[in-house]
């Protein structure tokens, strides 16, 4: 088991998803029952012994308790754990990091992955395990890559140093989202900047997963352009699923209100009078090549679009209201037809490829898979949209009736279970300006209708071609020396953290403040009336104080350590309260 | 919910707690398959196959990673915590929200410290602590089950309801008079007494104490006895409160607050509300019992825990015979862990006890046997370390050093009625292999030294755990002498009574402090040196109103105390020695320094940052500040150091200038005799 100590500050250090129903029988085999395993070179018998027994110990507690397992520690291992739907998950890290961010970060992946994926049941029917492997791998090296160990302890969304940064780039990027909402089909937008965010729309979670798409987009090579498409290879777009609760957080949000109480009287109207596109122009033709699905009787945006579903929603009858209405169109035919022939089944990497499909993708399918220049390329790419097609029809047969909507509390998202809940397919469409890209949560039926993207389009390139050249211009300002003191702020709605540490490779004089704001937020965490606290080691004495909205973290350097222990007023440690106020305040941090 | 489960290696449970509610899951969840009955078979047999998988995971983990599982928790804050002791597990389990995982792991410790003071060395024999734990007489097991379970239902009441438990060291009384005239009572009169009388059996008493509750009125030791240690100390006191429980809230028998605290396990004990379970099991210990109300309402589930438990009417044994506790005795040359004493608790009042330990004739066996036990315990590590067995007995004098002495010890004790044939055909048989080598040479010493423990372990319990004397030479003070002892003390104390025994609840008062140090709610100030405390006593019950008001806001207040208790132990764990809470209304500090011994205040050094699973912070079960006072004088050699804690409760709204004033003024003052017109 070497690989569970690695010294290294790796963020976890084991990950594993276990199918408890693959092993039923005496002679089912543990190996029969591992979906995914991290790090994937492990031996075998040793995967088999960890999953095999956190697993089993893991039932049966959850069992004596009737609860799920939460949080399994070992001597020097800590995991957070989570159970459903005879599916078992586990992230291990080391004991240092503190227990409610291990939980963070597990619930996390999962969510990740369900946004991508849907729901993990139906993705493991769907397909192979090497894909999901693949995939898990992809959000958890995500998940891990570049934090520091404060960024650990916090989970916190990247963003760029707005210090560094003039503020009207600020203004000008929510700009641009604005007016990319006035595009009815857009429910939220962010924007972000070489993988960190610039500005956005959505709620810190969903921002986070969005950013994940991003990154790997980003890495991999530019497309080549299609043929047909005036918008360069610069555009792609992939399917999501977003939780009732993330749906209604967006539906909710203070634009989309406006706009909902003005197109709630309409709702019967045709399409194109809820458009409100007042400054862009506005393409009357566009309406007429909306899609209609065949199977479907309702129009698609009669159901999605999520003024419309909210009130359709109430008006349902709750018995209709089953996990598992039967969906206008059978699932069976994609599905059946890839098992049968499996020479045609797509490799992980094709299927990987055409899952993220450039817009325009049947336009000419052989050019646009990196040296799959064959048809069979261009038939998979079309297999691929079509089950796709299918899963959003089968969402949107889900999305009126579906109950959990209607009495879920504002801030359940870190206690939504993806896999019990039905998820509602959304398209994440992104643009892609060199260093920035613009991502929009979009209705599905958005990617057929080509005078909606095309006014998305051209309404905004302009002002991310200019808001790139300025970005890319700003110097990424040097980490200063570090200065008598260090800080670090988290913002707990928007999940920002500010710290003159960051930039900065961990290091052993940061390490005792590191030390004492895990321990501290760990109490800020179980202890609601807390609301500041000085603790003092040998070492250091830091200074912790936190809001409903932020927490902040405070050390000063220097000065006389030296003391007794004892009480004393003119201890330098008690002064901190006073010292943080003051120094924090040119950081833009008021603690008045 | 609560449970607290000991299994040896093979899942076979060794000791079990449960509280009624846990007992009720266990037998839901077992209903189906057990209709026929709830004997005691049944109900041991379903707990133990409902931990089954858990504890061969457990044991599965250790054997291939090394590594093992300290802790669970559920979406429903269920905490398991789990921790091997050799090769005994102890599993505690919480699922009412009042233990967190600290509680627990201490709850582990505190009963193998109770184990320990009950069992001696053969704790170090897992072969014959498992006899011993489980004897095969059912009838025996479940005798020795329940007195068990009454300790450490004992200590959880404490630990929920006592300052000094919740802090771990000991309160006085603080009246400096009469302290004084007892303690020179006990030394001229009573301990002068009893060891020159002819009817002591060859025991010869080392300390007496008289304990009003759970705080210390007087603590005598003789002089050529060793320091009792602080941890021991709160052992014995958990003990006699087993046996004569002061029931600190029968003087308020609201309905309301057997009502409140039915169900939850060891508050129903002393509430006058009763769970047989504890009656029963007292019924062996506490002849005086009789003189509490016994109330007739009797809960189901807790009779189905009763019956389960088997409970067949045991005459109580005679009153006058001692316990055998096995306590630590620090001489010229060495510590020695776990040497027997008899423990007398004689009872003067209810709530008042008079405590006699004996140093028993036959105790320098135990002395070599533990000689013996470290010098084989030694060699088997270095053995296991890989060391050459040839050089590993060669390189160390120990072996060489003992072999004349064991040669003497077991001819000595072949004379004896101890039975040591095993023994001395095990040393024949090491001695043999000794000289040897070869292959598989290291493998079997091992095994020889192992062997060698457990046998020596083994005479040790003939010697100390069996009742060896016969019912014609009891070795014991006589009952007359016990008798007289009792009487004594009663005459000296008898105007004083009254007093004392209100004087325990209201020991000192914040009213005195009022005045002082305004906006102070409450203060806790521990002397870690010699393990004793003062605070302001936190009485909370309907009738006793203590300036905190009464009901909710004194309860409030107290549970805030408690929190800050485990929140600064955990700071101190990870080497935080300073701490001070902004926390609602409240302002909290923490504060631990050193001193030496003419109070110059020593800088403040580094504390060592322990894991989150290591043994819990305390005296009681693992000396936390004997380690870390041993640790903090390697750079103050040739000084006597001390260690005090400081923890204040202020409001609020009190200027933190002000409140850190009060702290230096009660850190300062509080130690001073001289200086403490507060006290």
């Amino acid at each position: 088991m070497a690989d569970l100590m690695l010294p290294e500050s790796r963020r976890c250090n084991n990950f594993f998803l276990y199918d408890g129903s693959k092993v039923r029988g005496e002679s089912d085999q543990t190996r029969e029952g591992i979906c995914y395993f991290y790090p994937e070179e492990t031996p075998l018998d040793e995967q088999e012994l960890l999953c095999g027994q956190l697993a089993g110990a893991g039932r049966c507690v959850s069992e004596l308790s009737s609860s799920p397992v939460r949080i399994l520690n070992l001597h020097r291992h800590k995991f957070a754990i989570r159970m459903e739907d005879e599916f078992f998950w586990a992230l291990g890290c080391s004991v240092e990091v503190p227990t409610v961010s291990v939980c963070e970060l597990l619930d996390q992946l999962i969510n990740l992955f369900c946004f991508y994926n849907g729901s993990v049941r139906q993705s493991y029917q769907l397909n192979s395990q090497e894909t999901l492997a693949a995939r898990w791998a992809q959000y958890l090296s995500h998940l891990q890559s570049g934090s520091s160990e404060l960024q650990h302890i916090f989970s916190c969304l990247k963003t760029i140093d707005s210090t560094n940064v003039d503020p009207l780039l600020l203004l000008k990027a929510a700009l641009i989202l604005q007016a990319c909402q006035r595009c009815p089909l857009v429910l939220a937008g962010c924007i972000l900047f070489r993988g960190r965010v610039v500005s956005t729309q959505m709620s810190p979670q969903l921002t986070m997963k969005v950013m994940v798409h991003e990154s790997t987009t980003y890495t991999k090579p530019q497309r080549p352009n299609g043929p047909s498409s005036s918008f360069g290879g610069a555009v792609s777009s992939t399917t999501v699923f977003l939780t009732p609760s993330e749906l209604r957080y967006l539906q909710s949000a203070p634009v989309n209100k406006d706009f909902s109480s003005h197109s709630t009287p309409h709702k019967n109207t045709p399409l194109k009078k809820t458009r409100l596109s007042r400054t862009l122009s506005d393409t009357p033709s566009s309406t007429e090549s909306e899609p209609s699905d065949p199977g479907n009787s309702q129009s698609p945006q009669k159901l999605l679009s999520p003024h419309l579903s909210v009130s359709s929603m109430f008006s349902q009858d709750p018995s209709q209201s089953t996990p598992n209405p039967p969906p206008p169109q059978p699932l069976e035919p994609p599905l059946s037809n890839g098992k049968h022939s499996p020479e045609e089944c797509p490799s992980p990497e094709a299927l990987e490829e055409s899952y993220y499909h450039s817009f325009h993708s049947n336009g000419d399918g052989g050019s646009q898979i990196d040296n799959g220049g064959d048809t069979s390329a261009g038939t998979e790419e079309s297999h691929d949209h079509q089950v796709s097609e299918e899963v959003r029809g089968r969402g949107s047969g889900i999305v009126p009736g579906h109950k959990v909507e209607r009495s879920d509390p504002p801030h359940s998202d870190a206690f939504e279970h993806p896999g019990e809940t039905p998820l509602i397919p959304m398209t994440l469409y992104l643009h892609r300006v060199k260093g920035l890209v613009l991502a929009l949560l979009v209705e599905p039926h958005f990617l057929s209708d080509t005078a909606s993207m095309e006014e998305v389009y051209h309404s905004s390139l302009a002002s991310l071609n200019g808001l790139e050249a300025h970005l890319r211009s700003v110097s990424p300002g040097a980490p200063g020396a570090l200065g008598p003191y260090i800080f670090a702020h988290f913002d707990c709605i928007q999940s920002t953290l500010t710290s003159n540490l960051s930039g900065r490779p961990g290091g052993a004089p940061e390490q005792p403040f590191v030390r004492a704001t895990s321990l501290l937020h760990s109490h800020f965490c179980n202890t609601e009336t807390l609301q500041e606290a000085i603790i003092r080691s040998a070492g250091a004495a830091v200074y912790g104080t936190r809001s409903v909205a932020q927490e902040t973290y405070f050390q000063q350097h220097g000065g006389s350590l030296r003391n007794s222990g004892i009480p004393n007023h003119q201890d330098s440690a008690f002064s901190l309260p006073g010292k943080a106020r003051h120094r924090l305040l040119k950081h833009g941090v008021n603690l008045l | 919910m609560k449970c607290l489960l000991i299994s040896s290696q093979s899942a076979e449970v060794l000791f079990h707690w449960t509280d009624p509610e846990f007992h009720q899951n266990v037998q839901d969840q077992y209903g189906a398959s057990q209709e026929d009955g709830h004997g005691l078979p049944a109900f041991e047999d379903s707990i133990s196959t409902l931990f089954a998988p858990i504890i061969i995971s457990c044991i599965t983990m250790v054997d291939r990673l090394g590594d093992s599982y300290t802790s669970f928790t559920t979406e429903n804050n269920h905490i398991y915590v789990l921790h091997q002791f050799d090769e005994c597990l102890y599993i505690a389990v919480n699922g009412d929200g009042e233990e967190g995982e600290g509680d627990l792991r201490r709850k582990i410790y505190v009963m193998k410290k109770m184990i320990e003071v009950k069992f001696g060395m053969v704790t170090l024999s897992s072969i014959l602590l498992r006899k011993e734990l489980r004897p095969q007489d059912t009838e025996q097991r479940a005798r020795l089950w329940k007195h068990l379970q009454s300790l450490l239902e004992t200590y959880c009441h404490l630990r929920e309801n006592d300052q000094s438990f919740l802090v771990e060291a000991v309160e006085r009384l603080i009246h400096p008079t009469l302290c004084e005239q007892c303690i020179e009572f006990l030394e001229r009169r009573l301990v002068q007494q009893l060891n020159s009388s002819v009817e002591r059996a060859g025991e010869e008493v080392l300390h007496a104490f008289i304990l009003v509750h759970t705080k210390l009125l007087a603590f005598y030791s003789s002089r050529n006895a060793s320091t009792l240690s602080t941890s021991d100390l709160l052992a014995l006191i958990i003990m006699a409160q087993n046996m004569y429980p002061s029931n600190m809230d029968q003087d308020d028998p609201n309905p309301e607050d057997i009502e409140s605290t039915s169900g939850s396990g060891p508050e129903s004990f002393y509430t006058p509300e009763p769970s047989p379970t504890d009656m029963d099991s007292r019924s062996s210990d506490m002849p005086v019992r009789e003189s509490t109300p016994v109330f007739e309402f009797v809960d189901p589930d807790v009779q189905m825990a009763e019956d389960s438990l088997h409970t067949l009417e045991v005459p109580p044994p005679d009153p006058s015979t001692p316990r055998r506790v096995f306590l630590e005795v620090s001489l010229k040359d060495g510590l020695f862990p776990m040497m027997p004493h008899s423990m007398y608790c004689l009872p003067l009042w209810p709530g008042i006890t008079l405590v006699l330990l004996t140093k028993i004739p036959t105790s320098a066996v135990a002395m070599s046997v533990y000689t013996f036990l470290e010098a084989f315990a030694k060699l088997e590590k270095r053995l296991n370390e890989g060391q050459e067995g040839s050089a590993a007995t060669r390189g160390q004098p120990t072996i060489q050093d003992i072999r004349s002495k064991l040669d003497k010890f077991i001819k000595a004790l072949g004379a004896s009625e101890i039975q040591s044939v095993q023994l001395h055909n095990v040393w024949t048989d090491f001695k043999n292999r000794i000289g040897k080598g070869g292959p598989g040479f290291n493998r079997e010493l091992i095994r020889s030294c192992k062997n060698m423990k457990t046998q020596l372990c083994g005479v040790y319990r003939q010697c100390f755990l069996i009742e060896s004397g016969t019912a014609d030479t009891p070795r014991r003070l006589s009952p007359g002498l016990q008798e007289r002892a009792q009487t004594m003390v009663q005459d000296k104390l008898m105007d004083w009574k009254d007093f004392l025994l209100v004087k325990s609840k209201r020991n000192i008062t914040m009213v005195s402090y009022l005045e002082d140090f305004p906006g102070l709610i409450h203060f806790i100030c521990v002397d870690r040196s010699s393990g004793q405390m003062i605070a302001p006593s936190l009485n909370i019950t309907e009738r006793n109103t203590s300036e905190l008001g009464k009901g909710p806001l004194a309860q409030f207040v107290k549970s805030k105390v408690w929190n800050l208790v485990s929140t600064t132990r955990r700071y101190l764990q990870k080497g935080y020695s300073t701490v001070t809470l902004r926390d609602g209304d409240f302002y909290f500090c923490y504060f631990l320094w050193f001193e030496n011994e003419t109070g110059y205040k020593l800088e403040a050094g580094d504390i060592p940052t322990l894991p989150d699973d290591s043994a819990p912070i305390g005296m009681l079960a693992w000396d936390y500040y004997r380690k870390l006072l041993r640790y903090y004088s390697k750079n103050h050699q040739g000084e006597v150091v001390k260690c005090y804690e400081l923890l204040t409760v202020h409001l609020g709204v009190i200027p933190t200038e002000v409140i850190l004033q009060h702290c230096r003024q009660l850190a300062s003052k509080l130690w001073e005799p001289s200086r403490n017109p507060l006290l």
